[in-house]
């Protein structure tokens, strides 16, 4: 860092950047761990030249220049290096000298990180601290009225359906005319969704498997887990876990062979297979898995050469409407189980999903819809994308259960929500509301991130380098180096705790509804907000 | 009813719960037998007829005991808020909510009881000869104060039993139970905090993260023993007595204490891992077959090959900014470690393997591009001075040669890029002979630089240097095609170097009275001058003002010198030519040249009684071999300086215009490059690159220095940018003793990291004052 150099447009001060070090001399004790633990090497040691003008008093002599030096932690300012506000520096301190602010301005950065004229990418989530979710109120509550049950007393079995419920008569005459009725699972109503190993680094995936499997063996909760895209490990397809399991087929059909050669071998089906059309996050845009996770491991599971990027393309090549998706994928994967696993597709909210839902009513083999908003979460994305772009999740949910009830199919379509539940840590209040709303079940991805692993991202663009490989706790990088950070068995651990301390959250809220095993999926009357106009939108109370 | 029925009849108070055959209020049987006690009855008889809350709250009878008995079918809450002087005995079942917040009573039920039993009891004891319907024993309390309540059964009890029982003793005797297959009903326990129970026969479950079975201790069985037999007598079922007191068939539930609740979890994470996880998957689990990397945890400060970053000790591996930007590549950085040593004589002995001329060129005629580019330039700092010792390497002493190989090389030049090339070739061990048509070698140094730029002596002395190492063929004749393809036959190599000679002209009426001032320059070196009052120079350049500042000396007054564009000169030849007076002038375009001097294109005249032209000499090629390639009026070549034949070279001002640093530089490239050659290998080229300043840290030094007070100063301020001042800092800096130094065999020594000890926090790198050191990805695992 030369000051006395030439600076030009891109050259920044530290009060430009969305973070600022601050470091405290007195307290460093020049360890070398904060610069050691940066991610992305956004301090170092810097040489600092102090100068100490003496004059004296009576100025009878000219005063001396004295020049001391010392050592401390310099911030640097090139944009590529930039502190990203994780942390880590005051993690690893042993003496609180050192910790990143956030700028008290907007920050100059993001006019500058499109260097070569590439437009930002980042991985982490929309950096809007608000929540519509989080200003549901559930105001029915029963005290003398309805059988109020006691969430901590009262026996509760929450769990959702999976697949396609036909009414009984319908589902008679069905089984009569084509000695088949649609495969339908009973699960419960709170499902990881869809994150992929490589996304994932192997110990963030294998942990939240793991824990999975330890809240469906040993507590008995039928939690389950979509892969995402990028194939499932041979030896989990192989095994009896993939029953807790749904696999997922995206526009890059990433692992499918592999998975498809372990057909004959499987134990047990699959929960489900989803067909991912979109994202919340990045709706209309695809996927990319740099080059430079693609080691070995990644290479093997999803059945690619090592080194090479792996594209999601934003749509699936060869389908160009809902109907031929519907017709064609749908059914083929129902075929590659006999028919007895559920097949659902996962749409980007958008004021088309309507369209899609309608269709779907018209198809027997549709499972399920899952939609995610705007406010879901992402390994990778333009910024653009991910900050501008998608439908937020209450008003969509709410218009297609609305929908569905209008054609009398309410209860025979699950419509799974994601996107945002617990944002801001409230998982159970948004995942009852979304309930509420019209959902069969909820899907979540960040809180389980935030949760299991401790990721550091929050809605202040901090951290979000999930899609560089250097991320700081392990969790999306496929470096041993920094996977290694992440035990396998303190990530399953707090997998379950997560869900146990879920369910009696949920239990809080649903049992003033006196409702102790079936959801009150769509049971508005009991949800209310403080704005007229979301009140008018999504048909539940005003209340002030 | 018992025999002495009639006795009975006489002792108790009787109230009906019927008045003429209508059933009575609650209220009003419950006033009917509070005035009664009020009145000093102390055994009362019920006919009850379904009335709630018999039996409770008879506090008015103080200590004395209060005995209520119960005939006909009680209400519910049954000695509901008892007090402890009362016992209360129905003669059949009982209802609801039986000793509902009992504070004391005893309540005998001879038959079954409801729901609710015992619910909210603090105190007191409800005997139940039958069995009781759900929720019993629910949120029952002890109180430190009280002996704690109890609840008999004979039977068994009813579902969601002692749900959130904080206290109390429920006995449970499973005689002719209600359910035989488990006496405590469904899902019993659940949120019990505190209290026993004991209990013959089967259970189906009970919670398990509140309560948990435990051994009945001596005292407990004591307990036991001691109060059955009052139970049975008080519901007259003596005849069970040796039943129920075999201790191998009760069992005891307790609450857990809040430390153990937490514990409750099944099973631990690690062992599902171990005993179900990889018991499915196999070893190393999801990805046990694919991969046999560790995954086991690691701190995020690590050592070794978990570094994510590594120092790196890069010790001459960049060039100094000073040695990158000399044409001649002098290390200058290594000449002022040698001054800092104390090897004055190695650092000015150095230059030679470098330059022919140190003094002449580094100490007087170069614009020194290696002060220019100096690092402490890049904040604010005086350069580094090399001009002293450039000046002091006069007396650089050139050493033993080495034995002549018998390889053998013609120079075509005798200028400083001809002896160059020849010099280094002669300490290469190769015979290099110049060829020049001059009788002194040294081409414009020794015939047209004038004397005020530099001492004649240090001039003499520096080509005195090199005769002693170069023979040389002095040519009576110009050269021509057929000399090259001669010497090209007689020799290994041939490398032209004849400069620049042919002065330019513009072609302008009166062309032939310009002088040219590479002719003006060489007379005036050996006196045979002559110049007028009035000079006009065409041509602003650093030789037009060594031009106009030899005419001053030979007597020129009004000296102009004119320039198309903002004259190009620099430096101590410019700021010569001001010194003298001299007048620049542009843009001025020359229209002719008359005997009263230049006219310009404007018509305004520069009176002259002479005028020289300076804008620049070019290369006389006609006597190359049509086979080497030419362009524009040079001679192309590659990196190596190597003409399109490839055993001549071409160097110096015949291929590219230059400095007089350029032109040796360019004789040492040749040189290097033939001597690869002549050895039979390919020739390289040096491909270091220059050192990122940035890596430098100039904190270290004193940024108020202005000027240096000798050699030695000047070697003490250089930052030896990318040469490690052998400074120690990084070892003191190394949080973690990392790092040390270490003798090398040849009796260097280096910089070495115990990648055991280092974190890679890169405190090395950011604190050397010098560049060496930098911290790069580890490689990957």
């Amino acid at each position: 860092m030369q000051p006395e150099g030439p600076i030009a447009p891109f050259s920044l001060s530290i009060k430009d950047l969305p973070w600022q070090i601050a470091w405290d001399k007195d307290k460093c004790t020049l360890c070398g761990r904060c610069t050691a633990a940066c991610p992305v090497n956004a301090i170092e040691l810097g040489v600092f030249r102090q100068r100490q003008v003496a004059p004296a008093v009576g100025i009878l002599e000219a005063p001396a220049n004295e020049y001391k030096l010392y050592y401390g932690i310099r911030q640097k300012t090139d944009p590529a290096y930039a502190c990203v506000g994780c942390a880590m520096c005051n993690m690893v301190c042993p003496n609180d000298a050192i910790i990143p602010m956030h700028g008290d301005e907007i920050d100059k950065l993001r006019m500058h990180n499109n260097r070569g004229g590439q437009a930002r990418r980042r991985g982490g989530r929309r950096n809007d601290p608000g929540s519509l979710l989080d200003q549901i109120k559930f105001i029915r509550i029963s005290m003398l009225t309805d059988p109020a049950l006691d969430a901590g007393r009262h026996e509760f079995e929450l769990r959702t359906l999976l697949g396609r419920v036909l009414p009984p008569e319908q589902n008679l005459k069905f089984m009569a005319e084509n000695g088949w009725t649609p495969p339908v699972r009973e699960i419960y109503p709170l499902m990881i969704g869809g994150m992929s190993f490589g996304a994932l680094s192997p110990n963030m995936w294998e942990g939240l498997q793991m824990g999975v499997a330890y809240l469906n063996e040993e507590l008995g909760m039928p939690v389950r887990m979509c892969t995402g895209e990028g194939g499932c490990p041979p030896r989990l397809l192989r095994s009896r876990f993939l029953k807790y399991v749904i696999l997922q087929i995206a526009s890059g059909y990433f692992g499918w062979d592999e998975i498809i050669h372990a057909l004959p071998e499987m134990k047990e089906d699959p929960c489900a297979i989803e067909i991912k059309y979109g994202q919340g996050a990045k709706p209309g845009d695809g996927g990319l898995l740099m080059w430079y996770k693609v080691n070995k491991l990644i290479a093997a599971i999803r059945g690619v050469p090592e080194g090479v990027s792996l594209p999601s393309p934003p749509t699936h090549q060869t389908q160009y409407s809902i109907e031929e998706s519907v017709a064609k994928m749908i059914q083929s994967m129902y075929m590659a189980w006999g028919f007895r696993v559920p097949v659902y597709p996962k749409i980007s909210a958008s004021t088309t999903s309507l369209a899609v839902l309608n269709n779907l009513t018209r198809n027997p083999y549709a499972g399920a819809l899952a939609i995610d908003g705007e406010d879901g979460g992402t390994g990778a994305a333009y910024n653009v994308s991910m900050n501008h772009m998608g439908h937020p999740i209450a008003s969509n949910i709410r218009d297609c259960y609305l929908n569905l009830t209008k054609v009398g199919m309410q209860n025979e379509i699950p419509i799974i929500a994601g996107g945002g539940v617990g944002k801001t840590g409230n998982m159970a209040a948004n995942a009852a509301a979304l309930i509420m709303l019209g959902a069969s079940a909820v899907q979540v991805g960040k809180y389980i991130m935030q949760a299991a692993a401790g990721c550091l991202g929050s809605e202040s663009d901090r951290c979000n380098i999930c899609n560089i490989g250097l991320c700081p706790k392990g969790i999306t990088s496929q470096d041993p180096r920094l996977y290694r950070r992440l035990d396998v068995d303190q990530v399953a651990e707090r997998v379950v705790d997560v869900f146990l301390a879920f369910d009696t959250e949920l239990r809080k809220i649903l049992a003033p509804l006196g409702r102790s095993t079936s959801l009150p999926i769509g049971m508005s009357d009991a949800l209310g907000i403080a704005s007229k106009e979301a009140a008018d939108r999504l048909q539940i109370n005003y209340v002030v | 009813m018992s025999s002495d029925a009639n006795q009975e009849q006489s002792v108790f108070h009787i109230i009906s719960g019927q008045d003429n055959g209508e059933r009575i209020e609650s209220r009003v049987l419950e006033e009917k037998i509070q005035e009664a006690v009020a009145n000093g009855e102390r055994s009362l008889k019920i006919l009850a007829f379904g009335q709630h809350g018999i039996g409770g709250r008879l506090w008015k009878a103080g200590d004395e005991k209060v005995h209520i008995r119960v005939e006909g079918p009680p209400g519910q809450r049954l000695g509901s808020l008892g007090f402890d002087n009362t016992t209360i005995e129905v003669d059949g079942p009982a209802s609801d909510d039986t000793g509902w917040l009992n504070a004391g009573a005893e309540i005998i039920v001879q038959g079954n009881a409801g729901n609710g039993t015992c619910n909210g009891m603090a105190q007191g004891a409800v005997r139940v000869a039958g069995n009781i319907g759900a929720r019993g024993m629910t949120m029952t309390k002890s109180n430190p104060r009280f002996a704690p309540p109890e609840l008999w059964v004979l039977g068994s009890v009813g579902d969601y039993f002692g749900e959130f029982m904080a206290g109390g003793i429920a006995v449970i005797c499973g005689v002719n139970p209600q359910t035989p297959g488990n006496v405590l009903g469904y899902r019993p326990f659940v949120g019990m905090v505190g209290g026993k129970a004991f209990f013959r026969g089967p259970h189906g479950g009970y919670s398990q993260g509140d309560a948990k079975l435990e051994p009945i201790g001596d005292a407990d069985w004591q307990w036991l023993t001691e109060n059955v037999p009052v139970f049975l007598q008080r519901i007259q079922r003596e005849e069970l007595m040796g039943e129920l007191t075999d201790r191998t068939q009760w069992q005891m539930i307790v609450a857990r204490s809040p430390h153990e609740k937490k514990t409750r979890r099944t099973r631990p994470m690690a062992a599902f891992h171990q005993d179900v996880w990889d018991q499915e998957l196999g070893r190393g689990g999801i990805i046990g077959d694919l991969s046999d990397q560790d995954r086991s945890q690691i701190p995020v400060v690590t050592t070794g090959d978990l570094r994510r970053f590594v120092p790196v000790w890069e010790n001459r591996k960049y060039a100094a900014p000073c040695e990158a930007s000399c044409p001649s590549g002098i290390p200058v950085q290594e000449r002022w470690r040698l001054v800092r040593e104390g090897k004055m004589d190695e650092a000015v002995d150095l230059a030679l393997s470098y330059t022919p001329f140190p003094a002449t060129v580094c100490g007087y005629l170069c614009p020194n591009l290696c002060m220019s580019s100096c690092t402490r330039q890049s904040a604010f700092m005086v350069p580094v001075n090399i001009r002293g010792l450039g000046q002091a390497s006069v007396k650089a002493a050139i050493g033993e040669m080495p034995p002549l190989s018998g390889r053998k090389v013609a120079v075509v030049g005798g200028g400083p890029a001809g002896i160059s090339v020849a010099w280094q070739l002669r300490r290469s061990g190769h015979e290099a002979t110049v060829y020049d048509t001059s009788a002194l070698l040294g081409g414009k140094i020794a015939s047209a630089i004038p004397s005020s730029r530099i001492p004649e002596d240090v001039v003499s002395a520096e080509l005195e240097r090199v005769r002693k190492v170069i023979p040389h063929v002095h040519l009576q004749q110009d050269v021509q095609q057929d000399d090259i393809v001669q010497l090209c036959e007689d020799y290994d190599f041939v490398v032209l170097a004849t400069g620049a000679q042919k002065p330019r002209v513009v072609p302008v009426p009166g062309k032939e009275r310009l002088i040219t001032a590479l002719d003006f320059l060489t007379d005036a070196k050996v006196g045979r001058a002559r110049v007028g009052k009035r000079v006009v120079i065409i041509g602003a350049g650093n030789v037009g003002c060594d031009v106009a500042t030899e005419a001053h000396r030979l007597g020129a007054e009004d000296i102009t010198l004119i320039d198309i564009q903002e004259p190009l000169s620099f430096g101590k030849e410019r700021e010569e030519a001001e010194k003298v007076g001299a007048k620049f002038r542009f843009p001025c375009f020359t229209k002719e040249i008359t005997e009263k001097g230049v006219v310009l294109q404007d018509g305004e005249l520069l009176p002259a009684e002479t005028v020289f032209i300076s804008i620049g000499d070019a290369p006389d090629l006609s006597f190359i071999p049509e086979d080497i390639a030419t362009e524009q009026g040079f001679v192309v070549v590659n990196e190596h300086f190597q003409t399109t034949d490839s055993r001549v070279f071409a160097i110096g001002d015949m291929v590219k215009p230059g400095l007089l640093t350029d032109a040796i530089g360019a004789g040492r490239k040749a040189a290097a490059a033939i001597t690869e050659m002549l050895e039979g290998r390919r020739p390289v080229s040096d491909t270091r690159q220059m050192i990122d300043k940035r890596r430098i840290s100039l904190e270290y030094f004193d940024p108020r220095i202005l000027d240096y007070d000798d050699i030695d100063h000047c070697g003490s301020q250089c930052s030896s940018c990318g040469s490690c001042r052998d400074c120690g800092i990084c070892v003191a800096v190394c949080p973690n003793s990392a790092i040390s130094r270490a003798e090398t065999p040849e009796g260097g020594y280096e910089y070495v990291v115990d990648a055991e000890r280092c974190i890679g926090c890169g405190f090395c790198a950011g604190a050397c004052p010098c560049g060496i050191w930098d911290l790069v990805e580890n490689t990957p695992l």
